[in-house]
């Protein structure tokens, strides 16, 4: 309606920035128990600490969730189910990441099983440190988070968006590793050694 | 105690029976125990002796009226790591046997269940062996996959 472009651009940018305002004050999670921050949340969701208090709750299914909590380490069977869980949640959507973990494999560093760096895979807009992180730490990322979001800096659906094809790559490598070629010639080695003893 | 007597060897240990038997034994001997009371089997366990190039299958069995706890033991070579299966004795050890097939690698025949288990598409070495290098492992699967590009901040 005779409008310029810039005037339509600025008002895409107020109605967000207000859109932003109101959904930070009601965030609902979906949380994905995996490793042993599962047993953080019930007295960060009952009246001890009490998040209903910031609009955070519980949702059961991801369509209508907005926050995604992904509660310590990961295998790569379990991945594969977060990926499923994060890809059907609805933008805009947001990581929390729990623990040293997901930061950088923490106490798993050198498992065979666990993947090491949660940001490969997914993007993740906020890590928690700790081993576990205590209620407190949980409820001060929900706070940081709401302020990420109305500054517009928690756009880590965004990424995902923009690299969509590296996170396919990294996941995609993570879950058809296979084993290489050097790696076949030296088992070969090793059981030849085993049959002559 | 019950089991030793039963079995005419093994040692005391901690309060519990050991008794180590060759892997022809074993089967006559799980049914003399669970026919005399051991009728509860607890787990089947595995260790890895590298250096010994065995594996030790522990088959551990629980008395409830002697409040015994009875532990069999059999080496296996492990170049040839095959073991006869004892899930027609108790139902419960088909599993135990699927999960030792897939972190070891050893073949438990007469059990045609030994299908993935825990892991998912695993087409590596099983990991629970002493001679998996998992740090080389991890190495070469986590650590090769680089990081997304980019400011973290940054949108569209
Ligand atoms: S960071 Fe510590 S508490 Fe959290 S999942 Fe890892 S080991 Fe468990």
């Amino acid at each position: 309606m005779g409008l310029h472009n810039g005037d339509k651009m600025m008002r895409y940018e107020e109605w967000s920035k207000l859109a932003r305002k109101a959904s930070k004050r009601s965030l609902w999670m979906v949380h994905f128990c995996t490793g042993c921050g599962a047993i953080e949340m019930p007295p960060v969701m009952t009246s001890r600490y009490d998040m209903e208090r910031f609009g955070i709750a519980p949702m059961a299914t991801p369509r209508q969730a907005d926050v995604l909590l992904i509660t310590g380490y990961l295998t790569v069977k379990t991945l594969r189910r977060v990926i499923q869980v994060y890809e059907q949640m609805q933008s805009p959507k947001y990581v929390i990441a729990f623990g040293s973990c997901t930061i950088n494999g923490g106490m798993y560093w050198d498992s065979y099983n666990t993947i090491k760096h949660l940001e490969k895979y997914i993007p993740v807009d906020l890590y928690i440190a700790g081993c576990m992180p205590r209620p407190e730490g949980i409820i001060n990322a929900f706070l940081e988070l709401m302020k990420l979001i109305d500054e517009g800096k928690a756009r880590g659906w965004e990424r995902y968006q923009k690299y969509y094809d590296k996170y396919k790559e990294n996941q995609r490598r993570v879950f058809n590793f296979e084993v290489k070629e050097e790696e076949k010639e030296e088992k070969e080695q090793k059981r030849e050694k085993n049959e002559e003893h | 105690m019950k089991s030793i007597e039963l079995l005419g060897k093994g040692e005391e240990m901690h309060g519990r029976a050991y008794i180590k038997l060759s892997a022809d034994e074993i089967e006559e001997s799980i049914k003399k125990l669970k026919e005399n009371g051991f009728n509860h089997f607890v787990m089947l366990s595995c260790v890895d002796w590298l250096d010994k190039g065995k594996f030790e299958l522990v088959y551990h069995m629980w008395n409830y009226e002697e409040k015994e706890h009875a532990m069999l033991s059999v080496d296996i070579d492990r170049n040839n790591d095959v073991m006869k299966s004892m899930s027609h004795l108790f139902p419960q050890i088909e599993t135990y046997e699927r999960e030792i097939h897939e972190m070891y690698g050893i073949k438990f025949e007469g059990n045609n269940r030994l299908t993935p288990f825990l892991l998912e598409n695993w087409p590596h070495d099983p990991p629970m062996r002493k001679d998996f290098d998992s740090k080389k492992f991890v190495k070469q699967m986590y650590e090769s996959i680089p990081f997304i590009e980019g400011d973290e901040n940054e949108g569209i």
